[in-house]
């Protein structure tokens, strides 16, 4: 097992990026490689011990045996865990834009914040994020009709707008609010939303389930009432309690299902 | 208002400008020529004519660069480039930011120093109409050409925009009054309609006005292409407008012969800001089942959509393109200028054609405030006040010729009227001079 620990030592306000600093890649560098190591800063590389105290333990012989913390606030680096395949991220603060895209595999853990784009076309692996993210976490790239299609984001936070957009697969768990559009062009996959939700969760889905267990404000004319059900079982998962099943969004003849749990949502029916 | 006489004083009539107002481009404007000054314009609307009758008003005329007394001081050409190559060569994170009101001729060069430097270039659709470009990449774009909308159009919707008072030939060129080869009596063969939380102006003039409510239209769109699959609305009020009304509207939308939908910032800068256009295009897809629709955003600069449609060309994105990895990146929120200067990023902005101290929120600005600011511009305007080199350029359709793309697309060769004045240099030589005093320093540093 290879332990990475990254203390930071100097902020930089231009964003780093930690694209290349995947376990992936690094599960052969020595201390020495990482002191070596240029880091991209805006058009430039700087070296990475500009910005970091580097500490390497044990050795790994392949991306799996990778354990690396970032130990503080990664609120200005970008692309953590971008594209990885194995190993073990731990960022002990906040992660910046695109922290777990194109993720295939392995584990991302932020204890802090995410900026927006966590988890973006992510497909494999699990995210767990205990604070909030910004927007378009799990999304797909703009223009491109499938997003997230694979693997499992845990938020503990809130989640801004546009979550999930175009998700094709996997599953979103958010513990706090969620902002609108939750599940936009939806294709497949599970969304639970345990806290309240502004507006219009499932806009022009075409399949794939959002179990919304707190209060719905504003539901679309998209969304056909299917009925109330209890203790209802979606994509293999048991909740317990009525809810309000909708199918939608018909404007795109979605077949896609919105649960509301029905204590919260007497005013929908 | 006043009686004012024509102008009947003048050397020369130089016929068929385009104008450099809005995306509108109206190409047939004549500008009445005195002593190589403007005497007048005809044609043109109240601000077209404005724009180019009062050219020379805070016209910027020579090189400034800002001195250790923080003001701005008179120099030649040379120090002024050099100044501004020598900034744009040391910085890490560059933004080029404008381009809408000058020549793809001038965006040329730009490229080609963003990607020498590694820089962020961007223009006005960043504040605009960007989402707009998302949702087509997402959904595609039923577009046409204005002529279409002339000869054929009799319904017209106008949502989010307000042409009366932004592109106030709109209405009189292209869409509403215009006789057309199948719309023989103008206006009368055509229903305008106007979706709008305001009474604008436009509204005053439509035979139909919806009212929806403020960040209602995605919920309004959506219950339209419900009410088209036939569904029937089970909320009494959707988005603030009684069902009845949207049944109405629909239908009628779907027994036009050829509809158009024209949007602009009120449908890009609500709530859902590219989602309202997404299910609008997605709206106009629908009812390609019933009949002939089509729709197109309301581009606010005259080469607004040139600049985005020169670098989907040239680079396949459309703007916030990044190259500082050495390899074009667009991703908005991350290579887009407002945010690379609210998350104060950017350390070196050339702002070209373009007026952010007038534009920008303020987070951005107090950071513009802080960092060398580069401006190309051919007015004294709030940028200049922030502006460290200034480097003065001149008017495109006026002064110098150079091709720009109307909303619709199409390109249109702007003719000059008059000779520039001799202080001044055209953007496009600025912008080369750039280039190859950077590509000098670059190649110095080896």
């Amino acid at each position: 097992m290879k332990q990475i620990t990254l203390t930071p030592k100097k902020f930089s306000s231009i964003a780093l990026e930690f694209d290349e600093l995947i376990p992936d890649e690094i599960y052969g560098w020595s201390k020495e490689d990482f002191e070596r190591y240029e880091v991209p800063v805006g058009n430039t590389r700087f070296p990475l011990t500009d910005y970091y105290e580097i500490e390497v333990e044990g050795e790994a012989e392949s991306p799996e045996e990778v354990k690396l913390t970032i130990d503080g606030d990664a609120g200005r680096v970008k692309y953590i865990g971008c594209k990885m395949g194995a190993g073990e991220i731990i960022v002990n603060g906040d992660a910046d834009l695109q922290a777990g895209a194109e993720m295939t595999g392995g584990s991302l853990t932020i204890n802090g914040n995410a900026e927006s784009y966590a988890g973006r076309e992510m497909k494999g692996g699990e995210i767990t994020i205990k604070g909030n993210v910004r927007e378009y976490a799990g999304t797909s790239y703009i223009g491109e009709w499938r997003g997230m299609s694979g693997g499992k984001i845990t938020i503990y936070g809130n989640a801004g707008k546009q979550l999930a957009d175009a998700m094709s697969g996997g599953e979103i768990h958010v513990h706090g609010n969620c902002d609108i559009l939750a599940g936009i062009h939806m294709t497949k996959g599970f969304i639970q939303i345990d806290g309240d939700v502004t507006r219009w969760p499932g806009g022009q889905m075409k399949n794939g389930a959002i179990v919304v267990n707190g209060r719905l404000e504003r539901l679309l004319e998209g969304f056909e009432l299917d009925g109330i059900v209890n203790d209802p079982v979606v994509e293999g998962r048991e909740f317990t309690g009525k809810y309000i099943k909708y199918i939608g969004d018909i404007g795109v003849n979605g077949k896609g299902s919105l649960l509301l749990n029905a204590e919260k949502n007497r005013h929908h029916l | 208002m006043a009686y004012e006489e024509p102008v009947k004083d003048y050397d020369k009539i130089v016929e068929n400008c385009t104008c450099a107002f809005c995306g509108s481009n109206c190409d047939d404007l004549d500008i009445l020529v005195k002593d190589n000054h403007v005497a007048g314009v005809r044609h043109a609307c109240r601000l077209g004519a404005s724009k180019i009758m009062e050219d020379e008003d805070q016209r910027l005329l020579v090189p400034m660069v800002r001195d250790e007394n923080g003001e701005l001081v008179e120099v030649d050409w040379d120090t002024a480039l050099d100044k501004a190559a020598e900034l744009i060569a040391g910085s890490i994170r560059p933004v080029f930011y404008g381009w809408s009101e000058t020549s793809i001729e001038a965006m040329k060069p730009g490229l080609e120093l963003t990607e020498l430097v590694g820089a962020v270039i961007d223009n006005q659709a960043t504040i605009c109409h960007g989402p707009t470009v998302q949702a087509v990449q997402n959904v595609g774009y039923p577009l046409m050409t204005l002529g279409e909308v002339k000869n054929r159009a009799d319904m017209l919707v106008y949502t989010g925009s307000n042409p009366m008072n932004a592109h106030p030939r709109h209405l009189s060129r292209y869409t509403t009054y215009p006789k057309g080869f199948f719309r023989r009596r103008g206006r009368f063969d055509r229903t305008l309609v106007t979706w709008d939380p305001k009474f604008s102006d436009t509204a005053k003039l439509s035979d139909i006005w919806v009212p929806f409510e403020e960040n209602g239209d995605y919920g309004f769109c959506n219950a339209i292409r419900a009410v088209l699959k036939g569904k029937e609305l089970k909320q009494d009020v959707i988005s603030g407008i009684p069902k009845e009304d949207i049944y109405e509207l629909t239908e009628k939308m779907k027994n036009t012969k050829f509809g158009a939908l024209f949007f602009g910032l009120g449908l890009t800068h609500t709530l859902s800001k590219q989602r309202n256009i997404d299910i609008a295009i997605q709206l106009v897809q629908d009812l390609n089942k019933y009949t002939k629709w089509v729709l197109l955003p309301m581009r606010g600069h005259f080469n607004v959509n040139g600049f985005n449609i020169f670098m989907s060309y040239e680079m396949g994105f459309p703007y916030g393109v990044d190259f500082s990895r050495g390899y074009p990146r667009y991703m908005i929120g991350e290579t887009t200028t407002i945010d690379l200067l609210n998350r104060r990023e950017c350390d070196v902005f050339m702002v070209i054609a373009a007026d952010p101290g007038a534009h920008f929120p303020g987070g951005a600005l107090a950071h513009l405030a802080n960092i060398p600011v580069i401006q190309i511009d051919i007015h004294w305007g709030p940028s200049t006040e922030m502006a460290d080199v200034v480097l003065p350029g001149t008017f495109i359709g006026v002064e110098t010729a150079g091709t720009s793309y109307r909303m619709d697309s199409v390109p249109l060769y702007m003719k000059k009227a008059i000779d520039p004045p001799e202080t001044c240099r055209e953007d496009e030589w600025i912008v080369n001079e750039l280039l190859q005093r950077v590509k000098n320093i670059k190649e110095a540093s080896k």
